[in-house]
């Protein structure tokens, strides 16, 4: 029995829900030699920004309990070299994939868009939301004004599919998603990793030692967080929601779609298991199979409705 | 960008698993599929109920066996201490560039502590090669030097066990006496340092292999970047995927 995976609400079109997040997957051909990366719903790049970044110079990653935290502060090869570089293995892998885009101004996400639109690119996602740059990115997630005017900016040179990228570092997460809608965007992604610190102390030879890393947390232990937002969220959004946080296998997707998401994002597990989104994509497929699902909205209907 | 096919995902089973020194643990283990590997490359162990693995460089390759050093240092290496022969662990490798050599230049390797591991597989790699080399090592003292290892030269920081002092005190005196035309080291960050800087003083070129705390250890997340001096710029560099093994001369040491 032929079973469809796939998403179709408005102008997200995949063929399964399953992607990975962005900074977790890079262009897609590092994971290439541990997954078909074509038989994946879709990757979301590393954040391009306008210019090229170095990133942050301190320690920028830690393991903690249930996750990890990291400051990578968003380096990248830049737009120019991520069209020239980049793009030309994505489209000849037959991959479905989204672009993610980091600015420090609403005239930069703007060319970034006006880029991405010359150059066909079906689907993006704004980064509003690192936490880990000093200027931009966080406030234009963190401020409903700010943002509505910066995805109605972009959604005018933009015409496929527009999804913005939510922080879950807000006091109302609802009204950021609501004016995200508003401004015209076609979905919402979330969450984008929890601010969060870590600090290791060690007193060796009378003195004390400290390794601190201040960054973003992910990983299972934002899993509740993130399904709080999700369930919080598409309550009352009408565009679709894409769960992203701490998802390590298909219970954790279900759990993720009973709570109102229509896909999903894989992060943190692609570090630990670099197959696990190829696996996933299977595991639901073998799932609907052996249980007579034909379509995963019926999945969805039922997993909802129980 | 040439993707790699060779397969990098493995499952093996636990060979043999021994405390080597007081501080040091050395694991054997073999998987599957056939391995290959170049000294300075490393493996990335899943520790279970961890988020990140936890890298290892190969201190030894044979049969497709491969062996690792490690050192007891926090619940990830507290789960491997505690694995069993037959035991099966996931790793990711072989990851990383790994050493160049030329069997037609002397060789001087220099490992420090647990460092000691891949410098030990370069020096057995180099001999099956038949080129000249001489291997020296430093420990705090001689309860942590490993057992299952010879070296052409030690030293112990408390003079439990060899030369008397730090191993950065015999670098210059090797340098003159051996006469080598490149230097391998791995150790602690301020060793490598030092080391470069000798190796600089005296004109020869020096290559170190790095240590970083990694996540996805194939070069995506940029989690483990460094900075190189290349052509009068400052460069990133992945210690996973670019490295760990670099020229000293281009780190940009902190």
């Amino acid at each position: 029995m032929a079973v469809d995976l796939s998403v179709n609400k408005g102008k997200l079109k995949l063929k399964n829900p399953i992607l990975t997040a962005s900074g977790t997957f890079g262009y897609n051909f590092e994971y290439a030699r541990f997954v078909d990366v074509a038989s994946l719903g879709g990757i979301v790049t590393k954040a391009i920004s306008l210019e090229p970044r170095p990133g942050n110079d301190w320690q920028r990653i830690c393991e903690t309990y249930g996750g990890m935290i990291n400051s990578i502060g968003l380096e990248n090869v830049g737009v120019k070299k991520f069209i020239e570089e980049k793009l030309p293995f994505l489209i000849k892998g037959n991959v479905n994939f989204i672009v993610n885009l980091a600015g420090a101004s609403i005239d930069e996400y703007v060319k970034l868009a006006q880029i991405c639109e010359e150059n066909k690119i079906n689907a993006v996602e704004l980064n509003v939301s690192c936490p880990n740059v000093k200027s931009g990115c966080l406030e234009f997630g963190t401020d409903e004004k700010v943002l509505k005017s910066l995805v109605s900016q972009v959604r005018a040179v933009f015409s496929g599919c527009l999804i913005v990228k939510l922080t879950p570092n807000v006091t109302s997460v609802e009204k950021i998603a609501l004016a995200a809608q508003e401004a015209g965007a076609d979905a919402v992604s979330a969450i984008n990793t929890v601010k969060g610190l870590s600090i290791k102390v060690r007193y060796i030879n009378g003195k004390f030692q400290k390794e601190t890393v201040q960054g973003g947390l992910s990983g299972k232990a934002v899993k509740p967080i993130a399904l709080g937002v999700v369930n919080r969220i598409s309550k009352i959004l009408d565009i679709p929601v894409i769960g992203i946080g701490g998802i390590y296998s298909l219970e954790d997707v279900f759990e993720f779609f009973a709570v109102g998401a229509e896909a999903v994002q894989i992060g943190t597990a692609n570090f630990t298991h670099p197959d696990i989104s190829e696996r996933l994509v299977n595991e639901l497929k073998g799932f609907m199979e052996t249980n007579g699902f034909q379509s995963l909205d019926e999945l969805k209907e039922k997993l909802r409705g129980e | 960008m040439v993707v790699p096919k060779q397969k990098k995902l493995h499952k093996a089973k636990i060979t043999e698993i021994s405390q080597v020194s007081k501080t040091l643990y050395y694991i054997k283990f073999k998987p599957e599929s056939l391995f290959e590997s170049k000294p300075g490359q490393f493996v990335s162990i899943l520790c279970p109920n961890h988020t990140l693995r936890r890298p290892f460089s190969i201190a030894s390759l044979e049969n497709n066996e491969i062996g690792v050093l490690f050192k007891k240092k926090g619940s990830g290496t507290e789960y491997m201490a505690g694995l069993k022969i037959g035991d099966t662990i996931d790793f990711l490798g072989a990851l990383g560039n790994g050493f160049k050599f030329d069997k037609d230049k002397k060789s001087l390797l220099i490992g420090a502590g647990v460092g000691v591991a891949p410098v030990y597989y370069l020096k057995k790699e180099i001999e099956k090669a038949g080129g000249d080399n001489r291997l020296i090592v430093g420990f705090m003292t001689k309860d942590e030097v490993p057992s299952c290892m010879s070296f052409d030269e030690i030293a112990t920081n408390d003079g439990s066990l060899g030369l008397k002092g730090s191993i950065l005190d015999y670098v210059e005196q090797e340098i003159i006496s051996y006469k080598p035309d490149v230097i391998y080291s791995c150790g602690p960050h301020i060793v490598l340092k030092t080391i470069t800087e000798i190796a600089q003083r005296h004109s020869i070129s020096s290559f170190v292999a790095l240590e970083k705390v990694m996540a996805c250890s194939i070069g995506v997340c940029r989690g483990c970047v460094i900075k190189l001096k290349k052509n009068g710029t400052t460069v990133n560099a992945s210690v996973c995927q670019d490295g760990p093994v670099f020229r000293g001369d281009e780190v940009l040491w902190q």
